[in-house]
């Protein structure tokens, strides 16, 4: 069920009224109830995953049980790696088993020989990496002692399948996720209010900023070699668009939703295009995973306590399994480890904490030294994106080198005019609400016919700039 | 809760009305105008309407017989138009409709047209015998391959079509499928606009295919339905003149049927808009400005053709 579907316009208003006829003092039925609407909201895609999903939480439940009542080093550590195996032994499975498949024998083929091995047609299941990290978490914080395991399976239910965040994050921690599911949930007007307001933004994002962008891109990158340099530009630039209105649009709806139902998810997106440099753009951007990848894998690998070798290291492999975790092609390896490129330079000379605050907090303009930092930190993300859009590694190479040739500087063949006014707004608005949680968080502050006036605004911008109606990103992942 | 419900109620009501206001001066949604069922059974539309098509680009008229279109200045030398929504022609401005084209390439003959989106070639000729007391000197029936198979009630029955019963050979008039929703639903053009961005048909589709209820395309050329057919051209020659009609095939209908009609003494015009993909809009299937163009130079190319071997004496 997407967000943007009839269908969920009417599953929403249906699970939030019996949800709250239950009332916030009857915890478990409420938690069942949370865990059914989840389990028929990710059904709709296929219901034949749901088995997947009842499996990895009957897994983790037990195991995590197991791990409370056992304190034997050894026989911990064999329970933490049976979840890690099964969950990423599904994840594998599904998820990249053609690939290694296909990278065998591309690599047995470069040397001369050949080998037989056939694909699977496999069909990826909605939202597996998502759900997947968010059970392994409950592990892993388990076996590190910073969580007691739960022994409330339906409670343990609703957190691994909690509709709004399943398919496409934030990749919830069980630390902070999990005891919401065991204490009273009460309705609260204003933060009922700020949900919805957070979801039609996000709602925004997707349809009007996403969509539309995502008309563009494609034409640009399908047929790149038919454009100039400053056409293909801005195809970057659209898909740069596209994927932020997307995914940030997503987990903006995924967060709102929540606060619906009294839950409080983590932030994902901090407006990261505004970043200084790549570290905070890292700080910024998908901060539910990139915050996994550093307390369940950077940290364990030593993070940059060690020596120089070290610290090169780390960083190339969490850039490269971040990548690789997008999905299974080269052109996520590479842009992963583009990344860990941009990123070398700022850990090497100490200055990845640099940028750290709000940039030209109270201020209406940045300085020209942040703005120059800005679009330089923009313009290299630009550049990696071609990566992970392009179809394949031969795609973005040719598409990177049409892009710098002189006709950079030529005119742009592609001038959706309209769509671009309406960017310049959009960065406009994210740009004055940077302080919030997200752009509109603060027309609270307004007096109600302008709060109104604006989001009817923004539905009437929704209906009459519906772009092609096009799956979220990351559902793929 | 009860102030979150009741600010929800009055912010719905409100961008209800906002909406409202925003479809009709952007014309988001095509006027639509109002049918009724005349004394013959006969589905038209209420005459003396106007109202904008898609967008605001232009008007449509329903003239004051209940058809689309403009009525000729003279009834002399009158030639009649008749056929679905191609003829009704609500996406095109009036000087894009056929009868515009045909006399302009035939100055000395007046068309008329009557056209309504659904009309099959029985209701076709329905209509065809109400306009007699215009003595019109010829009819062109405009004719897709479905208009035969929803002719025939047996084959595709449909209630709000004029249909054939070839086992008790009994016409069965077409009823008003839900008039009152209907003009509800025309009338709130904000509902209507959401009506037709969110099919409710659509609304439990999920991945899997629709089990499949209709007769496709390559079954209507077996045995058994070009036998149904023949019994509907059968009873049309046994009840109507066919000599004084043209059916004018759209390009690509199924030469079976074309026999069928040629043996049946019917003059035929089989339109041919191959290597010429502007014929139709981009998002539908209907003829832009030009089709309809490229249609009349060919349907006149051939009527003067029968008119100077005497055809119309």
């Amino acid at each position: 069920m997407l967000f943007n579907s009839l269908e969920f316009f009417i599953f929403l208003p249906i699970v939030f009224g019996l949800y709250w006829l239950i009332g916030g003092k009857r915890i478990k039925a409420q938690n069942l109830l949370v865990a059914i609407a989840s389990y028929v909201f990710y059904g709709w895609w296929d219901w034949r995953f749901l088995s997947l999903i009842l499996f990895s939480s009957l897994v983790d439940y037990s195991i995590g049980l197991a791990l409370g009542k056992n304190e034997k080093p050894i026989t911990r550590k064999i329970l933490l790696w049976i979840s890690i195996c099964v969950n990423l032994g599904f994840l594998g499975f599904f998820k990249y088993y053609n690939f290694f498949v296909d990278s065998l024998i591309d690599s047995f083929t470069f040397f001369g020989s050949e080998l037989s091995i056939n694909t699977l047609n496999i069909i990826l299941p909605v939202g597996i990496s998502f759900y997947t990290f968010q059970t392994l978490s409950y592990t892993i914080d388990v076996y590190n002692k910073k969580l007691e395991p739960t022994k409330d399976f339906v409670g343990f239910m609703a957190f691994v399948s909690f509709f709004p965040q399943l398919v496409a994050g934030p990749i919830e921690r069980a630390t902070n996720l999990l005891p919401q599911f065991s204490v009273e949930r009460k309705f609260d007007y204003r933060n009922a209010v700020d949900g919805l307001r957070q979801v039609l933004w996000g709602l925004f994002k997707k349809i009007v900023i996403a969509d539309n962008c995502a008309k563009y891109a494609n034409i640009i990158f399908n047929n790149h070699t038919e454009y100039n340099g400053s056409t293909l530009l801005l195809g970057a630039f659209f898909f740069a668009f596209q994927i932020y209105g997307d995914f940030s649009g997503y987990s903006d709806i995924a967060i709102g939703v929540s606060r619906l139902f009294g839950f409080d998810l983590k932030r994902n997106f901090a407006f990261p295009y505004f970043s200084r440099d790549i570290a905070e753009f890292w700080r910024r951007w998908h901060i539910s995973l990139s915050t996994w990848f550093r307390d369940y894998l950077y940290i364990p690998l030593g993070g940059s306590r060690g020596g120089l070798k070290m610290k090169i290291r780390n960083t190339f492999i969490i850039f490269i399994v971040s990548g690789f975790w997008h999905g299974a092609n080269w052109t996520f390896i590479i842009w992963g480890a583009l990344n860990a490129l941009y990123f070398l330079p700022l850990l090497l000379a100490k200055k990845n904490r640099v940028n750290t605050d709000l940039v030209a907090e109270g201020k209406y303009f940045p300085s020209l030294k942040e703005f120059g930092q800005i679009a330089f930190t923009f313009f290299i993300t630009l550049i990696a994106w071609v990566f992970f859009r392009a179809d394949s590694v031969a795609h973005a190479f040719s598409y990177l080198q049409n892009m710098f040739t002189l006709s950079l500087f030529s005119e742009i063949e592609v001038f959706p005019t309209t769509i671009l006014a309406l960017l310049l707004l959009f960065i406009a608005t994210e740009w004055l609400g940077r302080s919030g949680e997200y752009a509109i968080e603060k027309i609270d502050f307004m007096k109600k016919p302008i709060r109104w006036a604006f989001y009817i605004l923004l539905i009437v911008l929704m209906f009459s700039f519906t772009g092609e109606e096009q799956q979220f990103i990351y559902f793929q992942f | 809760m009860k102030k979150l419900l009741l600010n929800i109620i009055l912010f719905f009501l409100i961008a209800i009305a906002v909406g409202e206001v925003v479809v009709r001066l952007t014309h988001a949604m095509a006027d639509i105008p109002q049918r009724t069922i005349d004394e013959y059974g006969i589905q038209k539309y209420i005459p003396n309407q106007d109202g904008y098509w898609k967008g605001g680009e232009h008007k449509w008229v329903v003239n004051k017989l209940g058809w689309p279109g403009e009525l000729p200045q003279s009834n002399e030398n009158l030639i009649m138009v008749i056929g679905d929504s191609f003829i009704e022609n609500f996406m095109n401005p009036n000087e894009c409709h056929q009868s515009a084209f045909l006399k302009e390439n035939m100055k000395d003959y007046n068309f008329m047209e009557a056209g309504r989106s659904g009309v099959s070639l029985i209701e076709a000729m329905e209509i065809r015998k109400q306009m007699d007391s215009l003595k019109p000197i010829h009819s062109l029936i405009y004719v897709d391959d479905d208009d035969f198979y929803e002719s025939i009630i047996q084959v595709k029955p449909m209630s709000d079509i004029t249909q054939l019963d070839i086992e008790t050979n009994t016409i069965k008039y077409g009823e008003m499928k839900a008039p009152g929703l209907k003009k509800v639903l025309y009338t709130w053009k904000l509902m209507y606009y959401f009506y037709n961005r969110f099919p409710l048909d659509n609304l439990f589709r999920k991945g899997t295919t629709p089990k499949e209820t209709t007769i496709n395309d390559s079954e209507y050329e077996k045995p058994e339905y070009l036998a149904e057919v023949s019994k509907l051209i059968q009873f049309i020659t046994q009840n109507y003149t066919v000599t004084d009609k043209t059916l004018v095939f759209h390009p690509d209908s199924k030469e079976s049927l074309i026999e069928i009609c040629k043996s049946a003494g019917f003059n035929i015009i089989l339109l041919d808009s191959s290597n010429d993909d502007t014929w139709t809009f981009d998002y539908d299937s209907h003829w832009t400005c030009y089709g309809h163009k490229r249609a009349a130079e060919q349907i006149s190319k051939n009527l003067l053709n029968s008119a100077n071997q005497g055809a119309f004496r």
